[in-house]
């Protein structure tokens, strides 16, 4: 988690205003067509109550009022067209933000220093960034645009309204004041409400798909009649404890709208009285007066009842980028813009050197304990010991990827050090379980060189055995894999990993049991072709299998945190120890 | 139109709330139509009365009164009956699913639904109550304002009648089918672009360590960046339609409230119809068109519902898994179990071929292997998870087709992969394997998985809540919670998958050595890509090439 600042509040309030900056042009136009349109307003009420009270007061025949009827009519349609632009423009501005929030947060995703943890919370993760990203759209689209209408449009058509008759005027100017109060109102009781229910709200939805991702334990255990009562209850419950809020928090609004009535009622009475002569202040007053300062009155009050209904928007934002923050938020601890290494290379690249090497688990025992290596240029290591004894972890911590205590140098430079493209030309790592992604076979394969050419990927097709199994399917190497590699056995996802290596052209080859799902004859094949790249190159390869490791020379036995020379053994070495 | 027959038998028992909520909403457009009407009406007679002395005004004053607290008042009811009518339905709805969903489990193993799609399913419910309560309401309740007004227009305006029918109509009817029409492909290509950014999220996550191996960062964002625009230009489109079709409902309320002023002033010049009547027509037929606009903004929504619904159904039509046995037999109590000539793959790769394993009453049996080579699966096809393509897999003495899947689950036990912590409490989390269990027994079973002191040590012990936002136990601490509710099962025959992942050697060692006394009188199956001391008591066996062989 984030070393969050004191007041989490604060940190959210200003991402949005950063954030904000990001809608451009379409933002600024969705914030200012409410008040174009306002302004549209003003002037079609205004000429719809001169046509009225023209033709039913003063009895003037409808051709003097037609080009008023047309003007009033034209500013109807503009009035639309303003309101329907901003509309579009605060979608695209929205979207806008979206896209770059997401390119950012998914930059920050990859960049992520790798850890020992093994699996991070996919879901919550992707939620984040699809769902609650997608949370953002109301704010920036409806919340925002009723907020800038809600502050300037009711003192603008009080104004406006003061030419005509001074007391309607003031009576808006007098409401202007209550306004914040009005607001708070409204804000008041979303607020509680959305707090308190999204609270429980986000219980049941975890209850609900926490109990559909265990469903067929629940089915195994016989519990599923269980699990359903159980869900149906929960929901039941929160039920009831969102009606308890939701009276509260439409009742706020009741409220607003009983003022926004009353507001209205005043100035159809204050009209009324002063054509029956009960209120002299303006006794002057014509039908078109008295109709536009009615039409003018719900409007004065319609900016904050549609405040009202968006105001939900922002708390939903702002749980949004809290959530985004707790799972996207853990910034890296180093920046991996990492400077240029200022090692020369040595004449034939790729010795490795490992110093008192340390690492532990998340409780605190450790895997790697002091451990010493060191490979000169294109010796290659065979690397066995027990399952779950820590070879994968070494692998990955040389490859410079893991946190770590002690010293890992590639050629006299250590490997953390390295700049990320760099590192990743000179080192390849193909772990057990190659990351197959959606696409073809032969684009899974040039992952590891996009610009490789269709012959260069057939061919390390080959050389892995790829096309053994390739052949075989109607698209050959276009055959489409899975979302993470579904349809591929581990043997052929291994191969493809293989394909990848022949791919690059690195100085250090770390292979974690490169051909452990392969059948002995496929093994021997593929170790043959690994050792045919590796003639020039450093290699570090985990493996079980005693006979591929004869093959390799030199192996070392990894136990209890060290490297001990195997027997048998073409290099026969004594246990490293204490510091070099 | 088919998914919401499918939706209304669970309709059906919430009627009479959502009829209440309707006849809230056709009250509020009408309590709101009829106020800006009669005060128009009002204000204009009082003018033209002018120091009428005889004007009555306090009838129309207290409608007006009456009018606009009525609307409050009925607004306020129709939101809270409403949302207590939609959330009513969605507790069935999530019953309905969940009870729709066991009978069909496994999914086999190719349907199998990502995490990602049970996800999706949550936002699916909520998505088909937006479309019962946000489309449907609104748009019935516009078509009863929209008749009465055009009725009262007939009577006084009759020329105006037609105008304002054919534009409530188009505002209704034309405008919002359009809409749903031309967003369908929008919606579905913001959909399918949302699913791509997961996938490609998931990939990264997944995937990170060989982007990071083969420097494809660069790459790799520019395919999310791509996605992202593919779905912002999607939703831009959508956002144009929205914006269009909100412009042409105005542009026909405009339409209705300037055909009907010409009518009225022309009737006006030949007296058929008063000044006020005229002014406080005028003002209701723009009342009526409120319940348009909410109209259009329910629309832009309708395809995600229907998409989501249809997705619902095509989850609950599914086929039921294998098959009940017509007359099940009762196994033996004797927990043996015989794998006879059994073979079984997925799309032609044999991870089975005809393989025989026979494990007697109370043996303990440890299957090793690489990863991925079958082992799982293997314990798949005790519990029918999978049913072999060709021989017979035997408990108690009889094959497992014809045993009642519900006496099955009661005779054998899974520790699998999956196997998920619940969000819920320590105890509830055991209990699920055994309901009646007492706290001393939830203990013995915590302290025989290793996983007692960590408990104890919790300042709320079997109370503590677990599950993401809770206290959260490590990968190991969950796997070993996972053994003690498999431990306290009443089943006679034990499979264990990879039950030691995730902790380290030497708790993984001891836990190899403690297993049998654990399980004593219990047949074990075990399978592990760890490999086992040869004492600890297990008949070690290994699953290599399709073939099932003893380790000598």
């Amino acid at each position: 988690m984030r070393q969050s600042t004191s007041n989490p509040d604060q940190a959210v309030r200003t991402q949005m205003k950063s954030l904000q900056r990001n809608g451009g042009l379409p933002l600024a136009i969705a914030l200012a067509a409410p008040i174009g349109a306002g302004i549209a307003l003003v002037f079609q009420a205004y000429c719809l109550a001169q046509v009225l009270g023209r033709t039913i007061e003063g009895g003037e025949p409808i051709e003097a009022v037609m080009p008023l009827i047309a003007v009033a009519a034209g500013l109807w349609m503009l009035r639309g067209a303003i309101a329907a632009l901003g509309d579009y423009a605060g979608t695209i501005g929205a979207e806008r933000i979206k896209r770059r929030f997401r390119t950012r947060l998914f930059a920050r995703l990859l960049d992520r220093p790798a850890s020992l943890a093994s699996k991070p919370a996919t879901g919550a993760v992707t939620g984040s960034l699809v769902d609650q990203v997608d949370a953002l759209t109301a704010y920036f689209a409806n919340y925002l645009p009723a907020m800038i209408a809600a502050t300037i449009l009711p003192l603008a058509f009080a104004i406006a309204v003061m030419p005509t008759d001074w007391v309607v005027g003031l009576l808006f100017l007098f409401t202007a004041p209550l306004i914040p109060v009005f607001m708070a109102l409204a804000g008041w009781g979303a607020q509680a409400a959305t707090n308190r229910q999204a609270d429980a709200f986000l219980r049941l939805s975890g209850h609900f798909a926490d109990r559909l991702r265990g469903l067929l334990t629940l089915k195994l255990f016989g519990r599923a009649d269980h699990a359903t009562n159980e869900v149906y209850a929960a929901s039941e419950e929160l039920r009831q404890r969102t009606n308890r809020v939701l009276a509260i928090a439409f009742l706020s609004s009741a409220i607003l709208e009983f003022f926004a009535a009353l507001g209205v009622a005043g100035v159809a009475l204050y009209v009324g009285l002063t054509y029956l002569g009960f209120i002299g202040v303006n006794p002057g007053m014509t039908l078109s007066a008295g109709l536009f300062a009615l039409l003018m009155a719900p409007e004065v009050y319609a900016p904050l009842r549609q405040l009202a209904t968006h105001y939900h928007d922002r708390a939903a934002a702002k749980s949004a980028l809290m959530e985004i923050d707790k799972q996207l938020g853990a910034a890296p601890e180093e920046t991996t813009r990492r400077a240029l290494s200022t090692a020369t290379p040595t004449r034939q690249p790729g010795a490795v050197d490992v110093r008192d090497l340390t690492i532990r688990n998340e409780t605190g025992s450790a895997i790697l304990d002091q451990l010493e290596l060191s490979l000169r240029p294109g010796e290659h290591l065979a690397v066995m010991g027990e399952s779950g004894i820590g070879k994968s972890t070494l692998l990955r911590a040389i490859s410079g990827l893991l946190p770590t205590a002690g010293h890992i140098e590639l050629d006299g430079c250590p490997v953390r050090d390295l700049p990320d493209n760099e590192r990743a030309r000179r080192i390849v790592v193909i772990g057990q379980r190659p990351s197959l992604f959606k696409a073809s076979i032969a684009d899974n394969i040039r992952f590891a060189r996009p610009a490789a050419r269709r012959e260069d990927i057939l061919e390390a097709a080959w050389k892995a055995g790829i096309m053994e199994f390739a052949k075989e399917l109607p698209e050959g190497l276009d055959a489409m894999v899975g979302e993470g590699g579904a349809g591929m056995s581990g043997g052929q996802a291994q191969r493809i990993g293989l394909a990848r290596l022949f791919l690059t052209d690195p100085d250090l080859v770390l292979l974690d049991e490169p051909t452990a799902h392969l059948d002995a004859g496929t093994e021997m094949r593929c170790l043959d072709e690994i050792l045919a790249f590796c003639a020039e190159r450093t290699l570090i390869l985990t493996t079980h299998n005693a006979e591929i490791a004869k093959r390799i020379g030199r192996t070392e036995r990894l136990a209890a945190g060290r490297l001990f020379a195997a027997v048998g053994s073409v290099n026969q070495r004594k246990p490293h120890k204490g510091a070099a | 139109m088919k998914t919401l027959r499918l939706l209304l038998p669970l309709l059906r028992p919430h009627w009479r709330g959502f009829l209440l909520s309707l006849a809230l909403t056709i009250l509020t457009l009408a309590a709101g139509a009829a106020l800006l009407g009669v005060s128009g009406w009002f204000l204009t007679a009082t003018a033209l009365t002018g120091l009428g002395l005889s004007f009555n005004l306090f009838a129309p004053s207290a409608a007006v009164r009456g009018l606009s607290f009525t609307r409050i008042v009925s607004r306020y009811f129709e939101k809270l009956v409403g949302h207590n009518a939609t959330l009513r339905l969605l507790s069935d709805l999530r019953r309905w699913l969940f009870s729709s969903l066991f009978p069909k489990l496994p999914f086999g193993a190719k349907a199998l639904p990502s995490g990602d799609l049970l996800g999706r399913l949550t936002g699916d419910v909520d998505a088909v109550d937006t479309l019962l309560l946000s489309a449907i309401g609104p748009a019935i309740g516009a078509i009863v304002i929209s008749t009465t007004t055009t009725i009262v227009l007939a009577m006084i305006l009759p020329a105006a009648a037609p105008i304002y029918a054919g534009a409530i109509v188009g505002a209704i009817v034309l405008v919002p089918t359009l809409l749903f029409a031309a967003t369908r492909k929008f919606g579905r290509t913001a959909v399918a672009a949302a699913s791509t950014m997961r996938v490609q999220t998931l990939e990264a996550l997944e995937g990170a360590e060989d982007i990071t191996w083969f420097g494809q960062q660069g790459p790799v964002l520019g395919r999310f960046i791509e996605t992202c625009s593919q779905s912002a230009a999607a939703r831009g489109f959508l956002g144009s339609h929205v914006a269009l079709a909100t412009f042409a409902v105005h542009a026909l309320a405009g339409i209705a409230l300037f055909a009907t002023l010409l009518c009225g002033l022309e009737a006006l010049a030949q007296e058929n119809v008063s000044g006020p009547i005229l002014a406080g027509a005028l003002l209701a037929i723009l009342a009526s068109f409120e319940a348009s606009n909410a109209l259009v903004r329910a629309t832009a929504k309708l395809g995600t519902g229907v998409a989501a619904a249809q997705r619902l159904q095509a989850l609950v039509s599914l086929a039921p898994n294998g098959t009940e046995p017509r007359n099940p037999r009762e196994p033996e109590t004797s927990p043996s179990l015989v794998f006879d000539n059994v073979s079984f793959g997925y799309g032609g790769n044999l991870v089975l071929d005809h393989a025989d394993l026979a494990v007697a009453p109370g043996e303990r049996v440890a299957i090793s292997g690489p990863s991925g080579c079958g082992k799982s699966t293997l314990l798949s096809l005790v519990l029918r998870l999978n049913d072999p393509l060709g021989g017979t897999v035997s408990v108690g003495g009889e094959p497992t087709t014809w045993i009642a899947t519900e006496t099955l689950y009661k005779s054998v036990c899974l520790l699998s992969q999956q196997s998920p912590v619940f969000l819920d409490t320590v105890r509830n989390n055991l209990r699920i394997a055994a309901p009646e269990a007492g706290d001393e027994e939830l203990w013995q079973a915590l302290d025989a998985a290793r996983l007692g002191t960590t408990i104890r040590a919790l300042p709320q012990g079997l109370d503590t809540l677990l599950g993401e936002d809770a206290t959260s136990l490590s990968a190991g601490q969950a796997r070993r919670l996972c053994l003690a509710r498999v431990l306290l099962s009443q089943a006679s025959i034990v499979l264990l998958d990879e039950p030691t992942a995730g902790l380290d050697r030497a708790t993984e060692l001891e836990l190899f050595h403690q297993l049998p006394q654990i399980l004593e009188g219990r047949s074990v199956i075990m399978v592990t890509h760890a490999s086992i001391p040869e004492t600890a008591g297990y008949r070690r066996l290994v699953l290599r090439d399709a073939q099932l062989s003893e380790v000598s």
